[in-house]
């Protein structure tokens, strides 16, 4: 017993002289001279090759005597993956990063990239959701918008005018009672990661805020007891409790068996994204160019005016700890320039951020969404911090289920987005 | 002389823990004495310190000492605090947080819901020893779950339990409204569990035959001759006389149920509905990979440690006290 005792007191002073503070931040690189490791998960798969290709050519012709090593990690540990080699000070030189918070969270291990950029801030958009304290922390690749895509097929079966969409929420409603007469339900929603919730205040953040609070929410000023913003989740709710949603909303996952819902024509709209998945590319496969339509979020709140929210999607930063930040911005810059961005949008399906790029082959939807990004603006839920996001993904899931008031969602979506 | 070492050991080996560490230092102390008295040959003194030196600077390197610097980690901050030290900080945090209370919460039901998943694979098997109908044919079949992977368990169930499922179907076929299984925060725990108890229970039937070979089937007859009927030969003869692999598979399926449902979690609900189905793994998860907050995860997994060091010693006092009465 005495012994037991001994040992412990011996573990308890252990700790505590290693307690005063270690973890990590040394400041090495791994790579060697004239390498760069960069670190992604998309150089994996067959679509990148021709953009991988033109990337490397690119580079070459400003330092050819630096050679590149893609690494492609799995998706769903990338960021675990990513964590950990933060929190040991040394990684990848280069690694890709989905915009809004995933890298506002980690700035503090990346170079700012201002004085590098420069010259592509007028050639690429979506900088934004790349953006923290106003220093650029990546250069963006692709980008990802909120639309909403309907099916025309549906439209004509409930004798509605395909080439006309409602352009206000009580038109859409009773449009919707139509579709619901028609056999189909009115959106194809998955929300069991909580990710349904996002997609809806993004598409309909427009028609729903005023500007001025738009711009307010964006800047980092929201005001969540504004009873436009509770009009947002009262919505949600009412889309619920109405049955306008595709059944078992909370157990369907968006990813993607929601979209599964929308392409298979049994619901007529989904809200989608502009890249990646569960985009027109999908969507043309199923159900042909000609029947998929993209519409302009209904007017909630009069007075505004809709625009399509969308931010740089994916984009390459420059981390902290590599040897010469300059080459590295440097293939961070060849990541984006014109010609890979153009065989990344043709091969993998994707608005890249080059708004240059000609996309009247990509069908009439594509079209349309690329003459939208003029107009757009940045989407609301990608200003929000991972954390709130998070909370925001249960608290939908409990409005849905009813157990919940549009007045506690605000109160502590606000609390916990003044925590930071 | 390795053939008169082997012996003993073998021998201490089958008396159980208590009574083979009291073999082998009564063996060490009568091996010791003629060595000091034959000149004190000092390598070999030191000889069995560096043999087992190996497995032990294994154990201290990868085990123990990745150990305490998780323990320590925990005691700093993230983000910009990171590296600094905030004391209790983290676990003052956690314990506040809903979400981690759901997830202790969790726990606790996952204890309460222990003996069903004891008692399902014990009744089968004891089906399965006492021959009924079709008992070879079930015998293969009952394994068959435990060789899937849960990712695949949980996508199989997923489809199942969808709610335009098939399960939903058939209720809809006797005129039962569709039940929302997974998306209805009341219920999905319930499903998890059960679906990790279907997949995992073949394991714990292969303990419970195992146990059964050993049991002696005399007693049964003589049951049998006294008239006892099926529930008293269960209860009077088949319990006690499986008492010790009973509580093996209690203390496996706890550690089972407390280490190993995070595939399942992920595939079938990913924490949810309404973050009702998270556990400590998950939430350990969702803070080192999603939100950026290693130092909170540290927390949350000492946390989890001490729960499985606590569970774990429960093991270690069951099972010296069943060795006792041996």
């Amino acid at each position: 017993m005495r012994q037991r005792a001994m040992w412990s007191a011996v573990l308890v002073v252990g700790l505590a002289l290693a307690g005063c503070g270690s973890a990590s931040d040394s400041g090495k690189s791994t790579s060697s001279d004239g390498k760069l490791v960069v670190w992604d998960w998309k150089s994996g798969e067959p679509f990148a090759k021709s953009y991988l290709e033109k990337v490397k050519a690119d580079f070459k012709k400003k330092h050819s005597d630096v050679e590149v090593e893609f690494v492609a990690q799995p998706f769903d540990q990338y960021y675990t993956l990513l964590g950990a080699a933060i929190q040991s000070g040394k990684g990848p030189d280069v690694m890709l990063f989905n915009g809004g918070g995933q890298i506002r969270d980690r700035v503090d291990a990346l170079v700012p990239l201002d004085d590098y950029v420069a010259e592509d801030k007028q050639r690429l958009a979506g900088w934004e959701a790349f953006t923290k304290d106003s220093k650029i922390y990546a250069s963006p690749v692709t980008l990802q918008g909120y639309p909403i895509y309907y099916n025309k097929a549906i439209y004509q079966k409930a004798n509605l005018d395909p080439a006309s969409p409602a352009t206000t929420w009580d038109k859409f409603s009773a449009d919707c009672a139509a579709i619901a007469r028609a056999g189909a339900k009115c959106f194809a929603l998955g929300n069991k990661e909580g990710v349904g919730i996002q997609f809806w205040l993004s598409s309909l953040g427009s028609t729903t805020l005023t500007a001025a609070e738009y711009d307010a929410w964006i800047a980092g000023k929201r005001d969540w007891q504004s009873p436009n913003v509770k009009r947002l989740f009262q919505l949600w709710k009412e889309a619920g409790d109405k049955k306008m949603n595709s059944d078992g909303a909370n157990s369907t996952a968006m990813f993607n068996d929601s979209f599964a819902l929308f392409q298979s024509g049994k619901a007529a709209h989904v809200m989608g994204l502009m890249s990646d998945v569960g985009h027109w590319q999908d969507f043309n496969e199923f159900l042909t160019p000609e029947k998929l339509g993209v519409m302009k979020a209904p007017i909630i709140t009069a007075g505004t005016t809709p625009s399509l929210p969308y931010d740089g999607g994916i984009g390459y930063a420059v981390a902290k700890w590599t040897k010469d930040p300059k080459v590295a911005a440097d293939l961070a810059r060849s990541l984006s320039s014109a010609d890979a961005l153009k065989a990344f949008y043709a091969d993998a399906g994707a608005i890249a951020a080059d708004t240059t790029i000609d996309v009247s082959a990509a069908g009439p939807a594509a079209a349309t969404l690329v003459s939208e990004l003029k107009s757009g603006k940045p989407a609301l839920h990608v200003a929000l911090s991972s954390k709130t996001l998070d909370l925001m993904g249960r608290l939908s899931q409990q409005l849905l289920s009813g157990s919940i008031t549009v007045d506690e969602v605000v109160k502590q979506l606000a609390a916990s987005d003044q925590a930071g | 002389m390795p053939i008169g070492n082997t012996q003993p050991s073998v021998r201490s080996a089958q008396a159980g823990r208590a009574g083979g560490a009291a073999v082998t230092s009564s063996a060490h102390r009568k091996g010791a004495r003629p060595r000091r008295a034959g000149g004190g040959l000092r390598a070999e003194r030191y000889a069995p310190y560096i043999l087992v030196a190996p497995a032990v600077l294994i154990i201290v390197v990868l085990r123990l000492y990745p150990l305490l610097l998780g323990v320590n980690f925990s005691f700093t901050g993230d983000g910009e605090q990171n590296g600094t030290a905030v004391g209790f900080g983290n676990y003052r945090e956690l314990f506040a947080d809903p979400l981690f209370q759901t997830a202790l919460r969790n726990v606790g039901l996952l204890v309460l819901l222990l003996p069903v998943a004891v008692a399902i694979p014990g009744l089968l098997a004891t089906f399965i020893y006492l021959r009924v109908p079709g008992h070879r044919f079930y015998r293969s079949v009952y394994f068959f779950p435990a060789v899937l992977s849960p990712v695949i368990v949980g996508a199989i169930f997923n489809m199942l339990l969808a709610f335009d499922g098939p399960l939903n179907a058939v209720l809809g076929s006797v005129g039962v409204g569709p039940v929302d299984w997974l998306g209805d925060p009341d219920l999905a725990m319930y499903m998890v569990v059960g679906v990790h108890i279907w997949a995992t229970f073949g394991m714990a039937l292969v303990v419970f035959l195992a146990g059964f070979a050993t049991l002696d089937a005399a007693l049964l007859d003589a049951a049998r001759v006294d008239g006892a009927t099926l529930r008293q030969v269960v209860w009077h003869v088949i319990i006690p006389a499986l008492s010790r692999t009973i509580q093996f598979v209690f203390v496996t399926t706890m550690i089972g149920m407390l280490t190993s449902m995070f595939g399942l979690l992920y595939i079938m609900t990913s924490g949810g509905p309404e973050g009702s189905t998270y556990l400590p793994e998950f939430y350990i998860w969702k803070q080192q990979g999603q939100m950026n907050r290693p130092a909170l995860a540290s927390a949350a997994s000492t946390i989890l440690f001490m729960i499985m060091l606590v569970v774990g010693l429960l093991q270690i006092k069951l099972l010296e006290r069943s060795g006792k009465e041996d």
